[in-house]
């Protein structure tokens, strides 16, 4: 199975910032609402990991969680791709 | 069953006004008068092997009254054709050696003079839809002379519309292209002729796509578009090549008849049509953004409003038709987003010449707006990021394509219409 890692995950999320001209802080902490990563830029990113390793990732398999943070999104997608 | 041999005129069908006509099919010159008369079952489903074999069955049809369902072989698939032999219908696959006929379920009464379509199937299953000669014909006023490029697949309701208009019109010649002249249809035309064409939205743009001059050197006086939603940059393009043509797009199908003709030059149709009762003509509704609409020109069976499953949008005074109901909205996080009105957008970008929109499975919203696009040749450099800013700047921000795939080539049905 393809996987990302996620230092590749984190490249996809600046390329979805960046896209926007808004820049990806190097802090895992980072608060997402502070950077301005919302939902519709959450949905964009995980498109985007699917387009890369060509495998769904399963959406309904984890509940929902906080996801506050950029370390958040990055733990979120890495563990989806394990589910 | 009956077979019908004769080469003259059945009485009570008198001779089609457009008889002498001209058509060019599979390279020659002929008229209807000049086309063989083939030895067809009563009732019969004829699948034509190429588009002469569909012209002869249509001129059988118009001068004997037979009833008939035409389509070609690719359309009619074994379910279809046994369903069609259950029917009734003696079921002929019409190719240079004739009839080759099988025998239906079970024999019954022809009904003269019925003609019948299968609808193109975008709704899912094809069915049945019954009409006539009459029914089919929409065009009645005198029309300048004209020969008309037929693109169309045979038996389908867009095919009936060009081919009843040059049976019962004299001056309206046809040149009709088989799906493998398509690419090359502009060198076709431009040889005999055609100055005017109708064809969908996908139809035209993948002819610009590909060559926009040797579209350009085809004569055109009339240009007529239908059988999709059809946006105003489709229409500006093709007004940029022909300045001084007639641009008109056609809502039509086969359950309704041809309902709205628009000649402006605009996309949408003017709010005040709406509701408008006149005598021999259309009523147009629309009930929860769904058009409905009353015709004279309906199918057997279809008198009455009639739901047509297309979703409708007013803006700026028009009533647009954005794409089938059932595939037009995409629900974005429970923001409800028109596929057709992102489409109208993407395509409005001077570096694309067609676009499809959908929606696509995403974690937290449910549903994402997603598009592919091929550009144009000169374009090649734009990329993603540059075509997301400009829906960006266009549209609401649920409504922005996010993920934009670049294909390579515009794709294209039997039907001439994309999957949009």
């Amino acid at each position: 199975m393809n996987e990302l890692s996620r230092a590749q995950i984190r490249d996809l999320m600046a390329q979805v910032l960046k896209n926007q001209d808004k820049e990806l802080p190097a802090d895992d902490a980072a608060q997402l609402r502070e950077i301005g990563f919302r939902s519709l830029d959450f949905s964009e990113l995980a498109l985007r990991v699917e387009d890369e390793t060509g495998e769904e990732l399963n959406f309904d398999a984890p509940g929902l969680r906080r996801i506050a943070t950029v370390g958040d999104v990055l733990d979120f997608l890495v563990e989806l791709q394990h589910q | 069953m009956t077979l019908t041999t004769s080469r003259r005129p059945t009485p009570g069908h008198p001779e089609p006004a457009g008889v002498d006509n001209r058509l060019v099919v599979g390279g020659a010159a002929l008229t209807w008068r000049a086309l063989p008369t083939p030895v067809l079952p009563d009732p019969a489903a004829v699948l034509a092997h190429s588009a002469v074999h569909a012209l002869t069955a249509a001129w059988q049809h118009a001068v004997h009254g037979t009833e008939l369902l035409l389509s070609t072989t690719g359309r009619v698939d074994d379910a279809m054709r046994a369903e069609v032999l259950e029917a009734g219908f003696t079921v002929t696959v019409l190719d240079d050696d004739g009839g080759h006929p099988s025998a239906p379920a079970r024999a019954r009464a022809a009904e003269p003079g019925r003609l019948w379509l299968l609808t193109s199937g975008s709704t899912g299953r094809p069915k049945r839809v019954g009409h006539t000669l009459d029914t089919l014909t929409t065009v009645r006023a005198d029309q300048p002379d004209r020969t008309w490029l037929c693109p169309y697949a045979p038996g389908t309701y867009a095919w009936w519309q060009v081919v009843t208009l040059s049976l019962t019109q004299p001056g309206q010649h046809l040149v009709v292209v088989e799906p493998d002249e398509l690419d090359d249809w502009p060198s076709i035309a431009a040889a005999h002729g055609v100055d005017a064409a109708s064809g969908t939205p996908t139809f035209w743009r993948r002819t610009l796509y590909r060559d926009a001059d040797a579209l350009a050197r085809v004569p055109l006086r009339q240009i007529t578009l239908g059988g999709e939603p059809v946006d105003q940059a489709i229409l500006d393009q093709l007004r940029a090549l022909f300045p001084a043509a007639r641009i008109s797009w056609i809502y039509a199908s086969s359950e309704v008849g041809a309902s709205i003709v628009v000649h402006d030059g605009q996309a949408g149709f003017p709010v005040d049509w709406l509701d408008r009762e006149t005598p021999g003509r259309p009523t147009l509704s629309v009930r929860d953004d769904e058009l409905v609409v009353t015709s004279p020109y309906h199918g057997a069976g279809l008198g009455g409003p009639v739901r047509t499953g297309d979703r409708v949008q007013v803006l700026d005074g028009r009533v647009l038709i954005t794409g089938r109901l059932d595939s037009d909205e995409i629900n974005v996080g429970g923001s409800k987003v028109s596929a057709g009105v992102v489409r109208n957008v993407l395509s409005g970008h001077p570096a694309v010449a067609w676009a499809r929109v959908t929606g696509r499975r995403a974690p937290v919203l449910g549903r994402m707006v997603v598009a592919e696009v091929v550009l144009t040749a000169s374009s090649v450099d734009t990329d993603e990021a540059a075509l997301v800013r400009w829906c960006a700047d266009r549209l609401p921000e649920h409504a922005v394509p996010r993920r934009i795939r670049v294909l390579t080539e515009i794709p294209v049905k039997e039907t001439l219409k994309s999957d949009v």
